[in-house]
């Protein structure tokens, strides 16, 4: 209860309007952070990666929760609201995250004429499974009303149909993994990978992506003024700093309470890739996903048996795992779903929230279905294949976007026509 | 009486699509609509489309984690 006294016996602002009584509950709070630091010390005992899984997985529950960063809405609402804010957010990261993952890659590969790939950055092989699976990853994301990592982390939130979505995603990703050998010889197989330092250099390759990124921002800015004017995002509004109690309540509130600006949400997610690129691989999580799915299956005696190179291709490619629970991935996985929860928690936005007609459920089933159907067969999702894919300077990201904008855009069209 | 609309237990972008409906259906004798959502990124749409269509926009808390959105014609 200390917290309460500290916040000074006045009424003070919830975060968009003064004179309501917050209602904090503390102890809660306090449980919740209790049980995460007990998660932690126990993946860290299994084993180092798993713990600092387990955290990177936090921050970016956290960080999606408190900047509201979704990426169907970033595609979706060019079309559907003429606005832009979770895309410029989100070229923001890719900014940031290239930047990093440029000096990185150019400490692995210091030599581009060889020919080698850095070994876990997501330059993914680019072809005809590469459109298809963004075509249909865009339509998927905006008929559930989430993509992959937006759905996760609304799982935190309190949202059950995200929790529908998620299951379905995970048997999208099993259907996709009884497609892989054909989808393998078909297009994967020869497909090329595309990194650009090979064809610009490393110095080149930065400045061609980083440029692009700021054409793409451009572009944004100059869609939606075309499209009217826009709010600004809510301003914070500050209660009378007459007490230090009040200057250290305000602090808290804005960090906590209050939603945070999407390009600052954007850029610490991009720094978060490049932390998480350092310390293993790059963000993206639905080869884990897949590998819950591949494992049960298999356990009940009708997996989808080997799958043909997934251990050529690096990324979110289909993982079959090796029948075991643990993993560093796995911790990754629930660590965003209970740092969204944590921070849902602290702002006072966790709720359980049930859509009131029965159509939302189907939507959120039959858009996870084919969003997990997508990013089995192009190898990734919004995180994987295109957030983590730009910054490893790999061609395969931006057409990925390209894809995912007209999927975004068809499935726009339909739930237009869904009441 | 102001008109409400109860958008609370919806998936996005729905909250947002449903207000920006009302809006368009609002009669011209109607100044006023109420919006009552649980859903925090409107927060951040409704605001631009309502502006759009010629509207000012209030947000209030109306005790955790539910948020009411005057929304009244200029």
């Amino acid at each position: 209860m200390q917290a309460r006294n500290l916040a000074g016996g006045f009424a003070h602002s919830f975060g968009y309007t003064t004179g309501k009584t917050e209602r904090r509950r503390y102890w809660q709070g306090l449980i919740a952070v209790l049980i995460a630091i007990g998660i932690y010390i126990f993946a860290n005992s299994n084993e180092t990666r798993m713990g600092v899984f387990w955290v990177i997985g936090l921050a970016f529950g956290a960080i999606l929760q408190r900047s509201r960063l979704c990426f169907a809405s970033a595609f979706r609402d060019v079309f559907l609201l003429g606005q832009g804010r979770n895309l410029k957010g989100i070229i923001i990261g890719l900014a940031v995250a290239t930047v990093g993952f440029a000096a990185l890659m150019a400490r692995q590969v210091p030599n581009t004429a060889l020919g080698t790939f850095p070994p876990d950055a997501h330059v993914l092989p680019l072809g005809l499974h590469t459109l298809f699976g963004a075509l249909l990853f865009g339509f998927g994301m905006v008929i559930a009303g989430g993509c992959a990592s937006g759905s996760v982390y609304r799982m935190g939130e309190g949202y059950i149909a995200s929790w529908v979505t998620f299951f379905f995603l995970i048997l999208g990703l099993l259907a996709a993994s009884f497609t892989w050998n054909w989808w393998y010889e078909f297009s994967i197989s020869d497909s090329p990978r595309i990194w650009l330092p090979h064809l610009f250099g490393h110095g080149g390759a930065l400045i061609v992506t980083l440029a692009a990124l700021a054409l793409a921002y451009v572009g944004v800015l100059w869609w939606e003024h075309r499209n009217g004017a826009i709010a600004p995002d809510q301003p914070f509004k500050s209660e009378p700093e007459t007490s230090f109690a009040a200057v250290l309540n305000n602090i808290r509130r804005r960090i906590f309470v209050h939603g945070w600006p999407i390009l600052i949400g954007g850029a610490l997610l991009g720094g978060l890739n490049v932390i998480t690129f350092v310390s293993e691989r790059p963000l993206g999580f639905t080869g884990e996903l897949s590998r819950w799915g591949i494992t049960v299956s298999t356990a009940l005696g009708g997996g989808p048996g080997t799958l043909l190179g997934v251990n050529l291709i690096p990324g979110c490619v289909l993982d079959p795992g090796d029948g075991g629970v643990l993993h560093y991935m796995l911790f990754l996985v629930i660590g965003i779903i209970y740092g969204s929860f944590l921070a849902a928690l602290f702002a006072g936005e966790f709720k359980i929230r049930v859509p009131k007609q029965n159509i939302r459920f189907v939507q959120a089933a039959a858009g996870g279905l084919i969003m997990g159907y997508g990013s089995g067969t192009a190898t990734g999702c919004t995180i994987g294949a295109f957030f983590s894919s730009i910054p490893s300077l790999g061609l395969n990201g931006w057409v990925w976007a390209v894809c995912l904008l007209g999927g975004a855009w068809a499935g726009t069209q339909v739930i237009k026509r869904i009441p | 009486m102001a008109k409400q609309l109860d958008v609370r237990g919806e998936i996005c972008p729905y909250p947002m699509m449903k207000t920006v409906q009302a809006l368009k259906k609002m009669a011209k004798e109607e100044n006023e609509l109420v919006v009552i959502t649980d859903h925090a990124p409107a927060l951040d749409t409704i605001p631009t489309q309502a502006v759009r269509l010629g509207f000012t926009v209030e947000i209030k808390e109306t005790g955790s984690p539910e948020w009411q959105i005057t929304l009244k014609r200029k």
